[in-house]
């Protein structure tokens, strides 16, 4: 398992970071997401022997945002 | 250019919940009265306290509501509307062309009835309680200047002021959002519920009156069915005017989050100053103008035929006349309150530097015995959601 850390800049409000958590249901490999939009980033806790940055990266885009790696 | 392709709002969706709820508040005053399961003591008097009761909601009720309660809604909405917003755009940048259409009915709807089943449980607490829940004009003025605040801070947000204002949004506990995502799959439904019921912290003014008669009934279910009757009168005007606003505002789309913003802006500043009011604070914007603009205040004097150690105070139902009473300083006087078929907040009578609060009857007068003032101070009154307000200057 490895933590990555992702800025999220158009979060624009907390209904955002839960459509954001949503992806623990959907992404196979995620062990915890936890999004903040005060601090406009998501933490995610994932296998990467089952998901890759780049997989993380075009889920978030499907939801409608731009996840840039910290 | 792709045009948005969204429908014209069918005006029937609109009449048909109208209807809806008529029908609802029919069946409640018709019916119930034939059955004995709940016992109202139900005697004419009962029903018609019931119907007077529908009847303002109905008409002062709505608007006075949407004016105090209007910013939750709009936070509730504006989350609702914020979400569609991001996926239409994600759709658009994904070159779909399905067209996401925001849905501000559906959220109205459950505030509303979130708001009915919080206040119709309230009512019921309050015939049971009697007076103990009765908030203070104090503490409701902090919470009004707190959520004025709330509202203010927000607003600020959505205009991307400062990051600082992301602080505003209260971001629930995980175990929460968690809890809520599995069972609602998404917040949509769970937002609106919980502001609306979230409402029976912030009664307006027609609606606190309606509490205290609730309060009076000292019976559960009748104290239940007041609120009812009452809530479900506000509900098609609130929902009426709060779907439009939506509507319209869908169709400027990317505008209207800042519309949303300026709504929320507004509504902010007349909270906050509504609670200042409530303090009697010479900050607000009424007493501010009025002793900044003294010439253009409505100012009557006491009549001759009045004796000067008794002050008349007309309490209308669209406020109090004259706004600007003179009375002598250094001596006591008393301040006749006036009513005549008055049902608005104007009755909830509050003279805040006096710790002075009262009820006044719809018809009737009620006297307040206003100790000796230096000259040149000024007391200023208020209703208890400092909607309406006015002083009385020694002079």
């Amino acid at each position: 398992m490895i933590k990555k850390t992702f800025k999220i800049p158009d979060m624009t409000c907390s209904n955002c970071a839960m459509k954001l958590e949503s992806l623990e249901d959907t992404l196979d490999g995620v062990k915890e997401i936890n999004a903040s939009y005060h601090r406009l980033e998501m933490v995610i806790e994932f296998d990467e022997s089952k998901l890759t940055e780049e997989q993380i990266v075009a889920a978030v885009k499907k939801k409608g945002y731009q996840a840039v790696l910290v | 250019m792709s045009k948005q392709q969204n429908k014209p709002i069918n005006p029937a969706i609109i009449v048909a919940l109208g209807v809806m709820f008529l029908a609802i508040a029919f069946i409640l005053l018709v019916v119930q009265p034939n059955t004995q399961s709940i016992n109202l003591g139900a005697d004419a008097s009962t029903w018609s306290q019931l119907v007077v009761a529908f009847i303002t909601g109905i008409t002062t009720g709505g608007l006075s509501c949407l004016a105090v309660q209007g910013g939750l809604l709009a936070s509730s909405l504006a989350h609702q509307i914020e979400q569609d917003y991001v996926e239409q755009a994600a759709d658009k940048k994904q070159k779909q062309k399905t067209a996401v259409r925001t849905n501000s009915a559906f959220p109205i709807f459950l505030f509303l009835v979130a708001k009915l089943v919080a206040y119709t449980l309230l009512g019921a607490l309050l015939g049971w309680l009697g007076s103990y829940l009765t908030l203070s004009p104090m503490t409701r003025a902090m919470l009004m200047i707190a959520i004025g605040i709330f509202m203010i801070g927000n607003a600020l947000r959505m205009f991307n002021v400062h990051p600082i204002f992301r602080y505003f949004s209260i971001e629930p506990p995980k175990f929460i959002t968690r809890y809520i995502r599995r069972t609602a799959r998404g917040t949509d439904t769970a937002t609106p519920l919980f502001l609306g019921a979230l409402t029976v912290f912030i009664p307006c003014g027609v609606t606190q009156a309606m509490m205290a008669t609730a309060l009076g009934t000292g019976s559960v279910a009748m104290g239940a069915a007041l609120m009812f009757a009452f809530i479900l009168g506000t509900s098609p005007v609130f929902f009426i005017v709060a779907y439009l606003t939506t509507e319209l505002g869908s169709r400027l789309e990317k505008f209207f989050m800042r519309f949303v913003a300026v709504v929320l802006l507004i509504l902010g500043f007349v909270t906050l100053n509504g609670g200042l009011n409530v303090l009697g604070s010479p900050l607000s914007f009424e007493n501010l103008t009025r002793s900044r603009l003294p010439a253009q205040s409505e100012s009557t004097p006491v009549a001759d035929s009045v004796p000067t150690d008794k002050i008349i105070l007309y309490v209308k139902s669209d406020g109090y006349f004259p706004v600007t009473l003179k009375a002598p300083s250094d001596k006591a006087f008393t301040l006749n309150l006036v009513t005549n078929k008055t049902y608005s907040c104007a009755r909830d009578f509050v003279i805040p530097a006096l710790n002075y609060y009262q009820l006044l009857p719809d018809t009737g007068s009620v006297q307040v015995n206003v100790p000796a003032q230096k000259k040149g101070s000024t007391l200023f009154f208020t209703c208890s959601m400092g909607m309406y307000t006015g002083q009385i200057v020694f002079e």
